[in-house]
């Protein structure tokens, strides 16, 4: 019987859908806020629909209506696949009568719309979790003309709780919602139980606003039987959509024809900079040999004028040298986190200040922090002129450029210009998300850095902190049993601590090279807030292989909770070995494994998308032979990571990037040393491979 | 948060320095998005914006110049610069604004710019030479930008050229008799009329109206430097 009906159904939309083959309404090509239903997914109010949003998109949105709360990040991950994370607050629960979920979505279109068949998409909600919104759909939608869509399909689930027949696919037995630890992938509910139709449409009545109705099938059983909660008065929504523009969308709504809601749903899309290739001054344009003065210079004097110049561009010039037919010169890169770029305007500039005979520019890069001298780049002088105004100049000058790792080790001139202290003061925000009882903590303060260079491999950096004002001292939850407590008692740190001035961190850092592909860091010291030890990282690294190798090892005793030089008897050691792969299409893998800080044995696989310009979307998960019970909430360690080059927000020159790790739950098992990230030398050594030089060559004229 | 504490956050954020230029910088640029942001003001490039129609363009004005000069103007005068010539690639000329601007020519068209946001990155088209000394000319031309991404984005453009008689126009205090050169180029999604006026029966360009891209649109070009002594 069930399956009649579903045929029936499955017929009558697809005759509903087949009435009209005119075109279909049409995305904004960056960013499409007004598609975002209530949990941040491709639909309408609460119902998904078969459509996608634009690639890369990364959407904020949050929504509220009948005492629930949702926050909602997501990510057009690839052209057809989206993903979600949710942090939302849920009537019926035993935090002052809400509960509070994280959730885990994908949505999946399968078939794009054709002029006579509709689109189709499979998506999975909250697949990872305690399963409260847990539920699985088929959803298939259709235009008719520009302005009238209709979606309809079937849903199980937290998609059949009214209106349900048997499961279509003969799987009629669902399992109970996860009331354990969450956190783990529910493959057997998948397509299981009961499943109901569900059916909107919805209206465009002009450019900046639609109108949408909803046949919900969604019960809201957990909802309605609270008190917090609303009343479920039928199975219809309402929606009016407002597009402020295509970055931002504000829905009201109202649910079940009870309670009303409001969303708003903000988008942006990392292909899409407001400054578009960018602001920066123009490059020193190139001026032929035969207009330029032939007087020869001394190199003392063609350092200066080198050095100089730049200067004006952001870049330091460390070391000039001339030989024969070609010059060597070092730099350090402090302001373009476009390499391609970077070199570009040294090489125009080598081009103004050298002599005519010279042929060849043999560029060295220093990374800043450590000295150590990354790569050398080569590049032919004439070539160089030649393409600089070429339709194809890029392509056409890459192929005479020779990217390597430089035979040079460190720079070591540095000491005599006198700047071995660089000390900054500025605030400093600290986040702690997903606490019931305050689901937002924070810190602000004030944070004096220092770094101490005491030879030219050699420097003593520190971090000290005092928290001004927030509310992370005020945690309730204690930590984790079962493991060693190597992070989930992180409360009793900011507990301590309070308002008291603390050392976050303070170390010696030696860096190493001993081959050209070798680079290594032995930090000693007050490592991080939580930890003190040594700890050291290696990283061997092919500037012309898109792969790498790594391997951390550290042994180290645990800090006093109050933030001061005093350890507490606890030692812990950890050895992680580490592959890195940068993939075709900018997707970035790295997969660790072996004895993390707690004692377990596992492995760690992170995954990034990131584009050229310096956004990051990633995410981890770590699977240790601690097992889920012993873990706890959460059941094992992963996180979604976010990086946003500061750049792409102001159009100028700048390798500043902000970055945040949304980590669900911070637990004992998976876990690792967290120093700061000018510590960890792989970020360091990549940027400046074939690879990275090659995807952004493009901008070598910019 | 009670008022000490304002106090204090409100200190902390003001004595923020750094013994670093480029930290502070960082920092600056960093404070100065959500400063932005507040201000709703992300819009794009600010522009030099010297009123042309203020500057009495005379030879006298011009003589205070010792180097080549151009101006450029946006087509309502309220964005212009005054521009020096800082490269010659193979006679490819290249202007640069004390703001950063920089413009290139090959005689008299315009084939790239760098500092707006949306540069015209590069230009394919028709050699200068076959353009201005043919009466009517059909061909393609491809616009190159850049994207936030790197990846080139072009614009495929059809057009067609055409020589309108002679007429007379001022210049400076001085009166004289050009050639008008129109070209009109299509693309599918956009179309634009560039309009080059030449010293009568030579490829001198002295005056150009010239698209630029879709967000920056056209630009007014005089090339003062045709009229500056050598």
């Amino acid at each position: 019987m069930g399956l009649i009906r579903c045929l029936v159904f499955a017929s009558f939309t697809i005759f509903i859908l087949n009435l009209n083959f005119t075109q279909k309404i049409v995305a904004s090509e960056f960013e499409d806020t007004i598609s975002l239903n209530n949990f941040g997914m491709p639909g309408d109010i609460d119902l998904p629909s078969a459509t996608r949003l634009p690639d890369g998109q990364f959407s904020v949105s949050s929504s509220a209506f009948g005492g629930t709360i949702r926050v909602n990040l997501s990510f057009q991950i690839l052209e057809n696949l989206t993903g979600a994370f949710r942090y939302a607050r849920v009537p019926g629960g035993r935090y002052k009568g809400y509960a509070w979920d994280r959730s885990f979505d994908l949505h999946y279109l399968v078939f794009k719309e054709k002029p006579i068949f509709p689109s189709v998409a499979l998506g999975l909600r909250d697949f990872i979790g305690t399963g409260i919104y847990s539920g699985e759909y088929v959803v298939m939608t259709k235009s008719f003309g520009p302005d009238f869509k209709i979606s309809g399909g079937v849903g199980w689930g937290r998609f059949a709780g009214y209106n349900g027949f048997t499961n279509i696919f003969s799987r009629s037995n669902r399992g109970g919602r996860d009331h354990g630890y969450g956190g783990t992938l529910e493959t057997d509910n998948i397509f299981s139980g009961d499943n109901s139709p569900f059916l909107s449409l919805s209206y465009r009545a002009s450019k900046k606003l639609q109108i949408i109705s909803e046949f919900s099938s969604d019960g809201y059983y957990q909802e309605v039987s609270s008190p917090k909660g609303f009343n479920r008065r039928s199975d219809i929504n309402i929606g009016i959509k407002y597009s402020v523009d295509p970055t931002l969308t504000v829905m009201a709504t109202l649910m079940h024809m009870d309670t009303v809601g409001l969303t708003v749903n903000l988008g942006i899309n990392p292909k899409n900079s407001p400054y578009q290739s960018g602001t920066e001054p123009a490059p020193m344009p190139i001026l032929q040999k035969k207009y330029r003065s032939q007087d020869p210079n001394s190199e003392k004097d063609i350092l200066a004028e080198s050095k100089r110049l730049l200067k004006l561009e952001g870049i330091e010039l460390k070391a000039l040298k001339l030989f024969g037919n070609h010059v060597e010169v070092g730099i350090i890169n402090r302001r373009y986190i476009n390499i391609s770029q970077m070199i570009g305007r040294v090489a125009r500039i080598l081009s103004l200040t050298t002599p005519p005979i010279t042929r060849e520019f043999q560029i060295n890069i220093i990374d800043f922090k450590s000295n150590l001298v990354v790569s050398e780049i080569t590049i032919n002088r004439e070539d160089f002129e030649d393409n600089e105004l070429k339709f194809n100049g890029p392509e056409n000058l890459f192929g005479s450029v020779t990217i390597n790792n430089s035979n040079k080790l460190f720079f070591d001139n540095d000491q005599k210009e006198g700047n071995r202290l660089s000390w900054s003061f500025y605030p400093y925000l600290d986040l702690m998300l997903f606490d019931p009882d305050a689901p937002i903590r924070y810190h602000i303060g004030a944070e004096l850095y220092g770094r101490y260079k005491v030879t030219p491999l050699t420097a003593i950096s520190g971090s000290l902190r005092k928290p001004i004002t927030g509310i992370m001292d005020e945690v309730k939850r204690g930590p984790k049993s079962g493991l060693p407590n190597v992070r989930s008692d992180f409360m009793y740190y900011h507990r301590d601590i309070g308002s008291n001035l603390f050392i976050n961190f303070l170390t010696i850092d030696q860096y190493l090279k001993p081959l050209p592909n070798l680079y290594g860091v032995v930090n000693v010291g007050l490592l991080e807030l939580m930890h003190a030890g040594v700890r050291s990282e290696i990283i061997w690294k092919n500037n012309k292989k898109p792969f790498a190798f790594g391997l951390d090892v550290a042994n180290v005793q645990k800090r006093e909770t109050s933030g001061n030089f005093n350890l507490k008897n606890e030692y812990y050691s950890t050895y992680l070995a580490s592959i890195y792969y940068d993939l075709p299409r900018d997707w970035i893998v790295k997969f660790d494994f072996g004895k993390y800080l707690a004692g377990d044995l596992g492995s760690t696989l992170s995954i990034n998308r990131s584009f050229n310009n310096g956004w990051e979307f990633g995410a981890y998960a770590t699977l240790t032979d601690v097992p889920f019970s012993t873990f706890g909430e959460g059941s094992f360690e992963k996180g979604l990571i976010i990086k946003a080059p500061i750049s792409w927000f102001t159009g100028k020159k700048s390798r500043a990037v902000a970055s945040a790790t949304i980590r669900p739950i911070t637990g004992d098992g998976g876990a690792k040393l967290n120093l700061s990230k000018d510590k960890y030398l792989y970020n360091a050594i990549s940027e400046y491979d074939t690879k990275n030089l090659q995807d952004n060559w493009k901008r070598v004229f910019r | 948060m009670n008022l000490k504490i304002l106090i204090l956050c409100v200190v902390a954020f003001l004595i923020s320095c750094s013994s670093d230029d480029v930290v502070k910088k960082e920092k600056e640029e960093f404070y100065g998005i959500y400063r932005d942001f507040a201000k709703k003001s992300i819009t794009g490039p600010t522009k030099s914006s010297r009123p042309l129609e203020g500057i009495e363009r005379t030879s006298s004005w011009l003589s205070n110049f010792n180097q080549p000069i151009i101006l450029i103007s946006s087509t309502d005068f309220k964005n212009q610069a005054t521009l020096i010539a800082l490269g010659n690639n193979e006679e490819k000329l290249t202007w640069v604004s004390a703001d950063g601007i920089s413009l290139t020519y090959d005689q008299g068209i315009l084939i790239a710019t760098r500092g707006y946001s949306q540069d015209l990155y590069s230009l394919k088209y028709t050699s200068p030479k076959e353009l201005f000394g043919s009466n009517r000319l059909s061909y393609k031309k491809v616009h190159r930008y850049l994207n936030s991404e790197n990846k080139y984005n072009d614009l495929n453009f059809r057009c067609r050229a055409k020589k309108i008689p002679s007429k007379t126009i001022q210049i400076l205090e001085l009166e004289l008799t050009i050639d008008r050169f129109t070209e009109e180029c299509e693309s599918e999604q956009y179309s634009y009329k560039n309009e080059f006026d030449l010293l009568a029966g030579t490829t001198i360009v002295i005056v150009s109206k010239q698209w630029i891209s879709p967000a920056n649109q056209y630009f007014l070009t005089y090339n003062m430097y045709a009229f500056q002594k050598t």
